[in-house]
């Protein structure tokens, strides 16, 4: 299935919507900035990986000596012989052997209970929190999109793959881009040059009317030099389940979504933020299955990224970003699935992470209304991320946040 | 901007799914309030949807385990039955007369938004369309109480998994967010007894049906909003109706799909007045009728969906007659929208969403496809002088930019080539 599913999310609840122009690119744009000004390696790349859905983070960390783990959810625990330990309490997910081993390697940051104050239970309100990083007073732009804003115009600066962009990318006055899965036809000869015509801007247009043009305009002189790269064999993907938890939205291709990123890191793209999803993860029924299917492509996905990029000289600068809106109820339903709940752990990876666990493990004793405790805000990973990997003053893009989680190795 | 001409495509393109040869200079001509008093009359029986082929759905039962002979001639009869059921329907949206309610049924779906991905089976889909057809411009209580004896809606928000001994919130939360009252005006406390309200019902996944298990059902009283009672799924239902939120939440959701998604339901307007009854087709005559629709800020980009069926009716094309189904799947696929398919649950994006450049390249060769099977007499019948201003009369476009209006001339001579632009033109492409 290769429909495009990413959502604006932030446009779902009425009267909400993203405020700024959208500027979309194509490949020829970043085969011709990859070229003319390749990214210097040195420079720290950002991959944003979201799981769409909620998910369950207790069984994505596993507190495999906590009775209360087994005696909440007894249809869908795991047991200590078969996750993959972390330390003496804590372990992966069976499916999450790629994680485990860059685990071992030093190279992933767990954060856990990572949350915002008073969790949103709903998947399209949570979503626009994470995404927007502005959780009290809801912002139309995304914590990356207000990055972007004050960014030199560059539409290579941040990029999401498929056709629709998440509202992490849509900041104030600009967005980010978006690059489609699979290739594209452009058209050619004289229509091309008639298309080419209608993309132009026009004294009448309106502000949507302008991004239609616009939206044209990206579809010229496709460059042969990318082509051929986007053209490579593409690793095969895992069937996922599509049965159970898709009704939250994301992609469902994420090594695919992941092997172009790669690609493109190769060719030197000057892009700083790369956006990528995985969709599936609302398990309210028959979860186990199929959220470890998910982790396990999650995990799968990530590490041939990571082994992938190792022989190129971008490799040591990619810092990988995983999160998801809110993780699951503690006790499991009689469906044996989860119904949604509150935080859930981070996942920061990459050569220049310092490995570890981050934050507090919420208290499976100490629920708050049957949910976890939030330990650790997202902000505090956000804000890192800006200034470590973005290099970029945190306050301004969220609201003067003064928390922060050191999990990058300075060079 | 001609008024006159921007009310009459608005009523057109968004209360409809745009005019056929001819209608929109004659509505231009009769004048707005004659228009819309046509848009919203119902003669009973749609003689546009006669010519559409009869829809075959069997109940396929339960699949034949993975070692059976028979399991890929199911898997291949679930795979036409899908197919053929999103065509039918598209079918219908570009022959219906009556267009006003085959695009509330569209609004309606996209609001309810289940998809057949998780259900896997045609025929619960069906039902659900007959649904939402039946009400679409009927009583939204009503159209409440027979969506929660829905098996599609049910088995995609897990409520065949709700009992009252273990609920599951997710048809709870959903109904009250997305469908009834909007996200914000109900608590969490809510949400928990909503799911008690729902238990009990149990759906045969390949034909939707739905029964009532009283052992599974909690009876048990709940407090909802502050109203304490014996809830079950019906009088949930018809309580969270009867909230001024819900006339204020749906009221929000059709100017957020008809009007604008940019901008917010005025504060100070007597649309909702309209939807006190919580008659559907007041609340749409009501926006219809509403200043609103001479305010040049409401643009609203055409969904790929309504983007195609308003090019068919153009055109006059049938999906169902189009050279290869597969294909029309495929382009509405990358487009990323296709009927009985939305995203999540809270159905599909709007405005700038579609604006992409992926869209564009899908959307000029979708559209070069069916401008070679359209049929183009009416712009090839004239001289080419005449060319140009008579597409935009058969597409219903306001007015053309000096931008579009010189790609257009420079193609006067070549009908085809004409179309193809003036179909994938921003001025087509927004619904000024």
């Amino acid at each position: 299935m290769d429909t495009v599913t990413r959502r604006k999310f932030l446009q779902l609840t009425a009267g909400t919507s993203i405020g700024a122009a959208a500027a979309f690119l194509s490949i020829d744009d970043i085969a011709a900035a990859a070229s003319s000004r390749p990214l210097a390696s040195g420079t720290p790349i950002l991959v944003i990986v979201t799981l769409y859905g909620g998910n369950d983070g207790l069984n994505t960390v596993i507190p495999f000596k906590d009775p209360i783990y087994y005696s909440s959810r007894p249809d869908i625990s795991y047991k200590q012989e078969s996750v993959l330990q972390l330390d003496s309490q804590y372990g992966l997910n069976p499916s999450m052997t790629g994680i485990a081993n860059l685990w071992k390697d030093g190279k992933v940051a767990i954060v856990r209970g990572a949350g915002y104050p008073s969790p949103d239970r709903s998947h399209f309100s949570s979503m626009a929190k994470w995404q927007s990083g502005s959780p009290k007073t809801l912002s139309k732009s995304g914590w990356i999109g207000r990055w972007i804003d004050s960014q030199p115009d560059d539409p290579m600066l941040a990029i999401s793959l498929g056709s629709v962009l998440p509202p992490l990318l849509a900041g104030e006055k600009k967005v980010g881009s978006a690059l489609p899965l699979g290739g594209l036809v452009i058209p050619q000869g004289t229509v091309g040059a008639d298309f080419r015509k209608l993309s132009l801007p026009s004294t009448a247009d309106s502000k949507l009317r302008s991004l239609a043009a616009n939206s044209m305009k990206d579809l010229f002189n496709i460059s042969e030099k990318i082509t051929p790269i986007l053209k490579k064999p593409e690793p095969t993907e895992v069937e996922l389940p599509t049965i159970n938890g898709g009704n939250a939205g994301g992609d469902s291709n994420l090594t695919q979504q992941l092997n172009i990123v790669s690609k493109l890191i190769q060719a030197d793209a000057p892009t700083r933020v790369w956006s990528v999803s995985l969709g599936g993860f609302d398990t309210h029924a028959n979860e186990a299955n199929a959220q470890s299917i998910l982790l396990g492509s999650v995990s799968s996905a990530i590490d041939k990224f990571m082994s992938g990029l190792k022989s190129s000289k971008h490799g040591a600068d990619v810092v990988v970003l995983v999160y998801s809106e809110f993780g699951r109820r503690v006790v499991g339903n009689a469906s044996k699935g989860t119904d949604h709940g509150t935080s859930g752990p981070m996942f920061i990876i990459g050569d220049r992470i310092k490995g570890g666990f981050y934050g507090d493990q919420p208290s499976l004793s100490k629920l708050v209304d049957g949910d976890l405790s939030v330990t650790t805000d997202f902000r505090d990973v956000y804000a890192s991320l800006i200034e470590d990997v973005l290099k970029s003053p945190a306050d301004r893009y969220l609201n003067n946040w003064k928390g922060r989680t050191k999990f990058y190795k300075a060079r | 901007v001609d008024i006159n001409r921007l009310e009459t495509a608005r009523l057109f393109h968004r209360f409809g799914f745009g005019p056929r040869p001819g209608e929109f200079v004659n509505a231009v001509n009769a004048g707005v309030s004659a228009t819309r008093e046509k848009l919203f009359a119902n003669s009973g029986t749609d003689s546009g949807l006669t010519n559409i082929p009869q829809l075959v759905l069997a109940d396929l039962g339960k699949r034949p385990s993975p070692n059976d002979p028979q399991r890929a001639s199911y898997s291949s009869e679930i795979r036409r039955q899908n197919n053929e059921l999103t065509t039918w329907w598209l079918d219908r949206m570009v022959l219906a007369d009556f267009s006003l309610q085959e695009k509330a049924t569209w609004f309606w779906h996209g609001h309810w938004a289940t998809s057949i991905k998780k259900l896997n089976f045609a025929l619960p889909m069906y039902k659900q369309h007959q649904t939402l057809q039946k009400y679409a411009l009927g009583n939204f209580d009503q159209m409440v109480s027979a969506m929660l004896d829905d098996g599609a809606l049910q088995f995609w928000l897990d409520g065949q998994e709700n009992t009252a001994k273990s609920p599951n919130e997710n048809l709870a939360r959903e109904l009250m967010e997305l469908f009834t009252l909007g996200v914000g005006r109900y608590s969490e406390a809510d949400v928990k007894e909503l799911s008690r309200a729902l238990t009990g019902v149990q759906v045969a996944r390949s034909s939707g049906e739905v029964t009532f298990k009283k052992s599974r059902f909690d009876e048990g009283t709940k407090s909802i909003l502050g109203v304490s009672q014996n809830f079950d799924r019906t009088s949930a239902g018809k309580f969270l109706v009867s909230q001024p939120n819900s006339k204020r939440f749906i009221t929000e959701r059709f100017w957020y799909r008809y009007m604008s998604s940019q901008f917010p339901l005025p504060a100070n307007t007597n649309i909702e007045g309209a939807f006190e009854s919580r008659e559907i087709r007041e609340l749409l005559l009501a926006l219809a009728s509403s200043d609103a629709m001479k305010d040049t800020r409401y643009e609203l980009v055409k969904s790929p969906v309504e983007w195609f069926v308003a090019v068919c009716r153009a055109l006059n094309i049938m999906p169902s007659n189009l050279s290869k189904n597969s294909a029309l799947l495929n382009f509405l696929n990358k487009l990323a929208q296709v009927p009985f398919d939305p995203p999540n649950v809270g159905g599909w994006p709007t405005d700038d969403a579609w604006l992409s450049s992926a869209s564009a390249q899908f959307r000029a060769s979708f559209a070069t496809w069916l401008v070679a099977q359209g049929d183009l007499s009416p712009i090839e019948n004239l001289t080419p002088g005449e060319r140009v201003q008579k597409t935009a009369d058969l597409l219903g476009v306001v007015e053309w930019s000096d931008r579009t209006k010189s790609a257009l001339e420079g193609n006067v001579k070549n009908s085809k080539r004409l179309i193809l632009l003036a179909i994938c033109s921003p001025e087509y492409l927004v619904s000024a």
